[in-house]
């Protein structure tokens, strides 16, 4: 079980070294050679969850380090599916790290720490954790190709040429990535939210017990509700919408993982 | 044999002298050359920046000179130079390692004057092949060509000498493609019908460009471009409206006044729903209000943004170009490497002589005086054939080993002061006159269907 988290960190961490030699040396094939230990990476990830569930026969979701290396794991299946159809390589550079660091954190987790979950015989809780992180990975990277957006946009308005070697992805590729990841983030965030509520409802008899996490979650909610509507009504420009992704996010991380350790 | 080059090019000579040595019929000019006894082989690069004449030879001195009066008489058709200029100020001459390290770069593309341009290397290809159709081509420079191309490709696939945009069109190409992902369905709008409108025209199409119109004050000029790309012709006046449903705008029209103004684009880009739109202002005066950057969504380059972008992606080039240099010198050396090699070849043929000499005469000495059957003499004149050939082997795999190298001169020396090669009352030497005889006096000529040895130095 750990064996399998900790090489999928180094994987992780391999692949997201290679995506930065792809981009500095540059190389193409050291990118794409990046993109696959991404892949590699990601299998092993899901073979690491699949030994967890057998172990412990509940899903492994429910404590904040295998959650952190779940919603890792969703987000690095969402750029892989995005880099399917878009040269996107230079977000390995940041996707491969951050899932390291959320995968050797969790590989130091026992499994026993999940158990104590109220109700966690039911499977609400399970669903809640696991679509409200896979929400978050997919904000996560609308929020991260917002700020390769903003450095891009920035670039070329001023007008600096390409260092050797550090061509970001396209502004129409980001933004397209943007606007897909908020889209499916936001509907799972909100299959989330409501998971959590139905959980609480048949763990507690009331749906809102006005947790902080509750409140600020609530709060994040409603922000990614604004933020969603603005960008299809075609009231937000590309620039704006990659800005608030990335505010979006950093109150995401902050009302769901901040609040949890703050609390 | 020495290689030898004398040429001029971009840097050492004006257009105006340079005009005066381009060869249209290079094909007679280089059987000229190679029906003189100074000049073995010679191949003739005739290109608008460069016209460079390289030869083999063994009487260096008077290659030169022929190559003076070539260049003189021949390509110039005797006439002076304008402006009272002399010949030999614009010439550059390089022989042996650094003739060939000239022909690597010139391949490659470094010794251009755009950095990396891809046109050389097609024009090196046909200079070869007119050599090679006017018998003028022979092995070594043969040998020569096949390596520059070898070399042409290591660069190019090796650095990134050809990775970034110089001119104009293909910087604009270029930054539409850091703004749009696919240009396949992308619309571009030309404002003008100028030459820069039909090279941007041409590079954006390449590029797979979805659709195009082309705008212009005189409608006529504008169709005729749009037949031309098969694109649409538009009056000047539909400007506007064609905003809303273009993506790349190219523009260069005459004016005193930017025409296409903040206000405008802000209202083309309401209308386009905050979509990004991308727009390139080569005229002079601009076309294209500055302040339409600041707008969100509008991205704006002038000519001179465009150049400044340009001359970046030069130095770029030029820093790459550093890296090529590594590549022409690796190259350089094993080229030479093989020019030393060749010199191994009339040894070891002079020795193979020798051996088989020797055996023929014993032989024939030994079966005079044994009553044998034909079949019996087959078998003794195999084995004898089978004992040299097992004996001579060794010695001959190592020389051509050692003597891809400049220090494998020394071992050739010892070799052939050890089997007596140099000296007439050694066994064997009778085949000496023979040998010289057969090679028309000219032992160390290599041959492209005799001896030569491969890319890993080994005989063939």
């Amino acid at each position: 079980m750990i064996d399998f988290q900790q090489t999928a960190a180094a994987i992780y961490l391999a692949a997201g070294v290679g995506a930065l030699l792809g981009i500095a040396l540059p190389s193409t094939r050291i990118s794409h050679g990046a993109v696959w230990g991404l892949a590699a990476g990601a299998l092993v990830h899901a073979l690491a969850f699949a030994t967890l569930h057998q172990l412990e026969s509940v899903p492994p979701l429910t404590s904040l380090p295998l959650a952190t290396s779940f919603t890792a794991w969703i987000g690095v299946i969402a750029l892989l599916a995005f880099m399917w159809r878009m040269r996107l390589a230079g977000l390995a550079a940041v996707v491969g790290p951050v899932a390291f660091l959320a995968v050797f954190l969790a590989s130091f987790t026992t499994p026993s720490a999940q158990k104590e979950v109220v109700g966690a015989s039911h499977s609400l809780p399970h669903a809640h954790v696991l679509l409200g992180s896979a929400g978050m990975a997919l904000l996560g990277i609308a929020g991260l190709s917002g700020v390769f957006f903003l450095l891009e946009h920035r670039r070329i308005k001023t007008k600096r040429p390409i260092g050797r070697g550090f061509r970001l992805p396209s502004l129409e590729a980001l933004d397209r990535v943007n606007v897909a990841s908020l889209a499916v983030g936001f509907t799972l965030l909100t299959l989330g939210v409501v998971t959590g509520s139905f959980w609480l409802q048949s763990a507690e008899g009331t749906p809102w017990t006005g947790t902080g996490h509750q409140i600020w979650t609530m709060v994040a909610w409603g922000i990614y509700a604004g933020l969603t509507a603005a960008r299809f009504a075609g009231r937000q420009g590309a620039r704006q919408a990659a800005a608030s992704a990335v505010a979006g996010f950093v109150f995401l991380l902050f009302a769901v993982v901040g609040v949890e350790i703050l609390t | 044999m020495k290689i030898l080059l004398l040429g001029m090019n971009h840097r050492t000579a004006p257009v105006h002298v340079r005009e005066r040595f381009v060869v249209d019929d290079t094909r007679a000019a280089l059987q000229k050359l190679v029906a003189t006894d100074e000049i073995e082989e010679a191949v003739l690069v005739s290109t608008c920046n460069r016209v460079e004449v390289l030869v083999t030879t063994r009487q260096i001195e008077l290659a030169r000179e022929r190559l003076d009066r070539f260049f003189a008489s021949e390509l110039s058709a005797g006439a002076p130079l304008p402006g009272g200029a002399k010949l030999e100020d614009h010439l550059y001459e390089h022989v042996g390692d650094e003739a060939t390290a000239h022909v690597f770069r010139v391949a490659s593309a470094i010794d251009s004057m755009v950095v990396g341009e891809p046109q050389i290397l097609g024009q090196m290809k046909e200079a070869y092949r007119g050599a090679l159709e006017s018998g003028s081509c022979g092995p070594i420079l043969s040998r020569l060509f096949q390596r520059a191309f070898a070399t042409a490709k290591r660069v190019k696939n090796e650095t990134r000498i050809a990775h970034r945009p110089v001119s104009v069109a293909r910087v604009a190409v270029d930054l539409a493609r850091q703004i749009f992902e696919d240009l396949n369905d992308k619309t571009a709008l030309m404002i003008g019908a100028g030459e820069m409108i039909e090279m941007a025209l041409f590079a954006l199409q390449r590029e797979g460009l979805g659709a195009q119109r082309v705008v212009n004050r005189t409608r006529s000029r504008a169709e005729g471009l749009a037949a031309r790309f098969n694109a649409t012709a538009h009056a000047l006046d539909e400007v506007e409206g064609l905003l809303e449903t273009s993506d790349v705008v190219l523009s260069c029209i005459g004016g005193d006044a930017p025409f296409l103004t903040s206000e405008k684009m802000r209202r083309a880009l309401r209308a386009r729903r905050k979509r990004p739109i991308f727009l390139i202002d080569i005229g002079v005066p601009r076309n294209i209000d500055p302040s339409v950057n600041e707008l969100d969504n509008a991205y704006l380059y002038d000519i001179d943004d465009l150049q400044a972008v340009a001359a970046a992606n030069e130095e770029e080039r030029r820093r790459e170009s550093l890296q090529g240099e590594r590549i022409v010198f690796e190259e350089q050396e094993r080229f030479a490497g093989w020019m030393v090699a060749l010199r191994a070849v009339p040894t070891i043929r002079h020795l193979r002589a020798r051996a088989e000499s020797v055996r023929e005469r014993e032989l024939a000495r030994v079966l005079s005086k044994l009553d044998l059957t034909r079949e019996q003499r087959e078998t003794v004149e195999a084995m004898t054939r089978a004992v040299v050939n097992k004996i001579l082997h060794p010695p001959l795999a190592r020389l051509g080993a050692q003597t891809d190298r400049e220090e494998g001169l020394a071992v050739l020396e010892e070799a052939r002061a050890l089997f007596g090669l140099d000296d007439p009352s050694a066994p064997g030497a009778e085949i000496d006159e023979q040998l010289a005889l057969a090679t028309d006096g000219d032992a160390d000529r290599p041959s492209v269907s005799g001896e030569q040895k491969s890319e890993d130095g080994e005989i063939e």
